[in-house]
Order: C-alpha cells, then structure tokens, then sequence
C-alpha cells in the first residue's frame, strides 16, 4: 500500500552503489545509474545510495526537491563543511570544500556535480592515474572550466583532496582525488 | 471519536491483533496515494541512561525499533499524514499504524473502524495494566514489619 520509489528501495541501490564503486575505481569510464524515469531522477538516486543520516549535505544550487530531504535524513549545511555537496557544473564553484587531515583524508568533500552530457560537448578532458591502463578521454559539456582549475587546487596535495562524481541523465563519471585532467 | 489523546493511539493499536488491523487496513480504498514523507526504517534502539552513583552515561541494553511517517492523499482532495514510532522490528506493521494515524487525525473514510481499534487496544491495555498492577502488588516489601521487630544489634 506504501508507495516507495525504487530509489529507495535496497535492490536498487546495490546496483547504484556497483555502479559508482566501478566508477570511482575506474575513472574515466562512464556507468549508468538505475531509477525510474517517472518518480525520480540520477542525482536523487545517487544521494539515496551514499547518504544516511550520519552525514552532511550542501545544495548551494537548490537541484534537491524539498520533499526529498527527509527521506535523505543527512543533515543540511554550508557547503565549506558538508560531506556530500550538489552543484551545477554550469556555474563556477564558490565554496572552498574540505579537504580532509592527513590523519584523515577520508573526512573530505564529495562533489556530485550536475552536467548536461558526459558522451558529447565542447570540453574534451584526459585522464590519467591509478584505475586507467594509460589513458581514458571524455567529452562533457555543462561543467564550467572553473570547476577543473578549482579542483587543482583541491587535490595538490594528496592525499587531501575532494572527489568529484559527473551526474548527467542516467550517466555518471568519477573523478577522484588521484586521476590527472588536462584539458585536450 | 475517541477519548483518547493522538499520542496514546499507537501504542494502544499496537496492541491490537494483526489481524484486525490489517483487515481494516485492506478496507480502505485502493486508490488513495500512500507516500512516505521519510525512508521508513526497522533496526535497533540504544537505550542511554545515567548511573545513579558517579551519573555517567551508560547504555542499558537495545531494543527493536521501526518508524514510519507517511501522506496519504485521498482522490477527492483530502491528505493527512500519519506517523509511528513502535518498538517492533517489522516495518509494515509500523506503516500499518502510520496510516491508521493519518486516517483517524483527519477522519478520512474509514476512521470510525480505526476508532473501534483504538478502543478495542485501550481495553487491552487496560487489561494488562491492571495485571501488571498486580504483579506488583504481589512484589511489593512492607518495611514496616522490620521497624516493629526493631534492632536487635541496637
């Protein structure tokens, strides 16, 4: 009688969670999140996998739907000090995120960064670093430059850092801390 | 309605057979939208209470625990929503009780068979309070007869 959305549900987000563990692993390479078109979206979905209410969450851009944010149960902060930030890649970042301690680089932002496509556009970026054989190029379009000069700055010194995630469609693509862009 | 206050009506519908409830449950209409307005979750509780000598913190033991909190819209416009915090480790029975809270708070279709269950659990409550009362009636130490016989160490 409850109606969940498949997000939710934890069938669907153990194959979300696959699908994000592979990207992260293998930067570069581009994986599909599963959601239904009719309820939900890619960037819900993913936030629905990683998110419980032991963490924090910025929306500086406002891309989550008010209803979701209970169902999320991670806490609403500013984006300096959040685990988890969303963003729109169109605009440049205006935050400084964490970056994590050396002690412990793992208490470090996660960026789920909006984009309009990860198969085709104007920005073609190479990667390179651990999980890519030589190298891996990708075509986005929607992701300002800022966003990979401001990321620079972030990652310099390993292992602080951020970790990024593509969202576009059903699409996503991770960057971690580690991967090298140069933009082609 | 009921006599009694929104706060009593889960425990005392919890008391009520399954059965019962979910035969009310199946009796409301198919088409209303039922969404939860937060993840409906079962786990364990951690029950934290202070010690009465140094008053540090300690966990006294876990316990089962299942929350729901859910919106129900009818098709004529109405919505309520519902909410249940049970110590159960069945999620479908809290969500069952979520939405009898929703039902009987704004008396949609159906609340007068919720407000039959609620009574039917405040009488079995009743039952089992005054058992337990009884218990502890029979528990109970009289002091006094130690006061009478006096100290014979004194």
């Amino acid at each position: 009688m409850l109606e969940l959305a498949s997000i939710w549900k934890p069938e669907v987000q153990q194959q979300n969670y696959r699908a994000i563990l592979e990207a992260m692993s293998r930067p570069g390479r581009i994986q599909n999140i599963t959601f239904s078109q009719s309820d939900s979206d890619a960037m819900t979905a993913i936030l629905a996998t990683l998110l419980d209410g032991e963490v924090s969450l910025s929306d500086p851009d406002k891309q989550i739907n008010t209803d979701d944010w209970p169902m999320l149960q991670a806490s609403n902060t500013e984006p300096d000090c959040a685990d988890y930030i969303v963003c729109t890649g169109n605009s440049a970042p205006e935050f400084e995120p964490k970056q994590g301690t050396l002690s412990s680089p793992e208490y470090s932002a996660t960026l789920l960064i909006q984009v309009e496509s990860l198969t085709s556009g104007s920005s073609r970026i190479r990667l390179q670093g651990p999980g890519i054989e030589t190298s891996e190029e990708v075509s986005v379009s929607g992701l300002s430059e800022d966003w990979l000069t401001r990321r620079e700055d972030w990652v310099y010194a390993f292992p602080l850092g951020v970790d990024m995630i593509l969202v576009a469609q059903d699409k996503i693509l991770a960057l971690p801390r580690t991967t090298r862009l140069e933009v082609i | 309605m009921t006599e009694l206050e929104r706060e009593e009506w889960i425990s005392v519908l919890n008391l009520v057979p399954d059965e019962a409830l979910r035969e009310v449950i199946d009796n409301f209409p198919a088409d209303w939208i039922i969404k939860p307005k937060a993840l409906p979750q079962a786990g364990l509780g951690l029950l934290k209470i202070r010690d009465s000598a140094l008053g540090e913190p300690f966990f006294l033991g876990e316990f089962p625990l299942s929350t729901c909190w859910l919106s129900i819209s009818t098709q004529d416009g109405q919505t309520a929503e519902g909410a249940a915090l049970i110590m159960d480790d069945r999620i479908e029975q809290a969500s069952q009780l979520a939405i009898c809270d929703a039902v009987l708070s704004a008396k949609l279709p159906g609340w007068e068979s919720v407000a039959q269950l609620v009574s039917l659990g405040a009488e079995r409550k009743r039952i089992i309070d005054k058992e337990r009362k009884a218990i502890l009636a029979r528990t109970r130490v009289d002091f006094s007869l130690l006061d009478d016989a006096g100290d014979d160490d004194a």
